[in-house]
């Protein structure tokens, strides 16, 4: 789950989720939430591919929601689901959406960048826990 | 399970209990000894009017955290309109010495590399423009690219976006579409020297290539506004100014390139640390040395940001100016539409400044501060030099924005710099959620006479009057101060947002 926290100038997502793939797959849903307002509206008749190499949990999050932030601002590609899974590399994920089409989609917010600003993930006895500042 | 975009935490979570020591009646300090690791004190510009507000959120420990900063000179400073930012506060100022290792920092400029704002004269009056002002703002919204998603009418090969971020408005001059006089009253002359365009990536570059010309989102716009009042007529009459008089305000940055160059930058840093030894609070604050091959290489890509900025000012400018010709029926030189000044907001320079009485050259980041030398300076544009330079004070889209001049004690007290806006008081969620029920679009304009056209529902309810101070407090306090001077105060008319 995610939930977007205020921050005055920008916008904050907190994420909770059992394992660190489903930490990533959240997060990603919830930038994508920020874009658009509203994920309901994508379809998710598109299939994409991405792969973070590294191991450290932060920077893997980081860099997987900076990665799909670039499939829309170049490729213009909202997803609303994704399938992460681990391996030795790093990170893999299974992207589903559309291209962004303004006949059917609304956008709510520019996000200019993913930030570093307080960037943190964290593994308790509950679950994994994440706090990530967009740039609005 | 999702939560909406409304869910907030509480605010003990966000505001500032650390120390404010008054040092003056707009001056507060943040010694360095509140935090380990501080080399320097925090210096706040505010009065007390503003400090319930600058407790409220955690610039001020952003303050505290740009002062770990190696190399930093004097203090870690902010301007009234400080507000929280990421790694640094918005409305921070941070001087740094190369030559005692000093460093630059991205997070110091901002994702949005030279975001700033321009002002353009004309010889209209209220008189001649409120009859059409509502064809007026739906002219702009239709020929002139505003909001999210939106490309530009201009679109640049690689090569071309290389020629101009190296260039910067001079490469526009020579397609025919940019002034000997624009050039003149641009920051830098629309050029800051040292730009690599090489050392900005393919994805900035696809990023930026129908975007130079476009408003973008968030708190970017372009406003017609009337000269509501003049506070100094001197000063006023050299900037071209009076009362009744009808300016455009344009307020845009880097779009999609500045950010990336951001991004990249960080990205490439993200190691500096361990490299060089630093201690730092907070992962944006990342930094090199000025002068480690890290350092000159964010500053090459910063630079052709930058220059891509005044660019896209420029475009947007060109834009405005044909839409009034069409609209008035004459031309834009014919209206009058002279190019006041162009100011950045975000930005790292290399400047000579007095430092504990020796003069050197400092790295002064400016991240939403705006640069404002006294008379004198020969930065300032010769027609404006023995005046002082322009700076222009974006308010919000329902009460004010001013005109003011370098202040005589900007350089002693802030490296020339003053605030950049009114500042955020409201988050964006605290306004989108006081905005539900009410339609602000019809309140501006029954209140206001204000006739705004925002791309998206969320541009005008984040953006509303009431999630900034009141910038005639944030003036004050930098006209006090020294800083700046006032000069005269503009009321909006007609605003397109996205």
């Amino acid at each position: 789950m995610y939930e977007v926290f205020e921050h005055t100038a920008d916008l904050g997502l907190r994420i909770h989720a059992a394992t660190l793939e489903d930490l990533c797959a959240d997060a990603a849903r919830g930038l994508g939430a920020v874009i658009t307002g509203d994920l309901e509206q994508i379809r998710p008749s598109a299939e994409e591919r991405f792969h973070i190499a590294g191991t450290d949990p932060v920077w893997l999050l980081y860099d997987f929601i900076s990665e799909v932030h670039a499939a829309f601002e170049i490729r213009r590609m909202l997803f609303c689901d994704f399938q992460v899974s681990r391996d030795a590399d790093g990170l893999n994920a299974i992207a589903h959406g559309e291209p962004y089409d303004p006949a059917v989609h609304t956008l709510a917010h520019e996000v200019k960048a993913i930030t570093q600003h307080e960037l943190d993930v964290r593994h308790d006895a509950v679950g994994w826990h994440a706090t990530v500042i967009v740039d609005i | 399970m999702t939560k909406p975009l409304s869910s907030l935490t509480q605010a003990s979570e966000r505001s500032f209990t650390g120390p404010l020591e008054p040092v003056d009646d707009c001056t507060w300090r943040i010694p360095k000894s509140y935090k380990r690791g501080m080399l320097v004190d925090g210096l706040i510009f505010a009065d007390e009017r503003l400090i319930p507000l600058l407790r409220s959120d955690r610039a001020p420990e952003q303050v505290a955290n740009v002062a770990f900063l190696p190399g930093i000179q004097q203090a870690s400073l902010a301007m009234p309109d400080i507000h929280w930012g990421y790694g640094f506060c918005i409305g921070g100022v941070c001087a740094t010495d190369p030559a005692a290792g000093g460093v630059v920092s991205p997070g110091g400029v901002g994702y949005d590399i030279n975001c700033g704002v321009r002002l353009v004269r004309t010889n209209l009056t209220l008189a001649d423009v409120q009859p059409v002002l509502t064809q007026l703002v739906d002219q702009m919204i239709h020929d002139i690219p505003v909001g999210v998603g939106q490309g530009g009418n201009f679109v640049f090969s690689p090569d071309e976006l290389r020629s101009l971020m190296r260039e910067g408005v001079p490469f526009l001059a020579r397609q025919g579409l940019a002034t000997a006089d624009d050039i003149a009253c641009t920051e830098a002359e629309g050029c800051i020297p040292g730009a690599y365009p090489e050392y900005v990536s393919e994805r900035a570059l696809v990023r930026g290539a129908d975007q130079c010309g476009t408003v973008g989102a968030g708190n970017h716009f372009i406003e017609v506004q009337v000269v509501d009042r003049v506070e100094n007529d001197p000063v006023a009459a050299a900037f071209g100014l009076h009362a009744g008089q009808i300016c455009v305000l344009i307020h845009s940055g880097s779009r999609g390139l500045g950010y990336q160059v951001c991004d990249d930058a960080l990205r490439a840093l993200r190691d500096a640390p361990a490299k060089y030894g630093f201690n730092l609070p907070d992962r944006q604050l990342v930094c090199a040395p000025v002068e480690s091959p890290e350092g000159k290489h964010y500053l090459g890509a910063m630079r052709a940001a930058a220059n891509y900025a005044f660019c896209n000012r420029q475009l947007l400018m060109w834009h405005v100016r044909h839409v009034f010709a069409r609209i008035f029926s004459r031309s834009w030189e014919a209206l009058g539409m002279d190019l006041l000044y162009d100011v950045a907001h975000n930005m790292a320079k290399i400047e000579e400044h007095t430092v504990g009485g020796d003069r050197k050259d400092v790295c002064v980041h400016r991240k939403g501060a705006t640069r404002a030398f006294p008379a004198g300076h020969h930065d300032i544009p010769e027609r404006y030099r023995h005046i002082g330079q322009p700076v222009i004070i974006p308010g919000d889209m329902g009460r004010a924005s001013w005109v003011l001049v370098g202040g005589p004690r900007a350089l002693e007290r802030s490296f020339g710099t003053t605030c950049h806006g009114a500042g955020r008081c409201l988050s964006r969620t605290a306004a989108t959620k006081a905005a539900r029920g009410r339609n602000i679009r019809d309140e501006l304009l029954k209140q206001s006479g204000v006739v705004a056209r925002c791309r998206s529902h969320e541009g005008l309810a984040e953006e509303q009057p009431a999630a900034y101070k009141d910038v005639d407090v944030v003036v004050d306090v930098v006209h006090r101060a020294g800083l700046s001077l006032k000069v005269a105060r503009l009321k909006p008319l007609g605003v397109i947002k996205g």
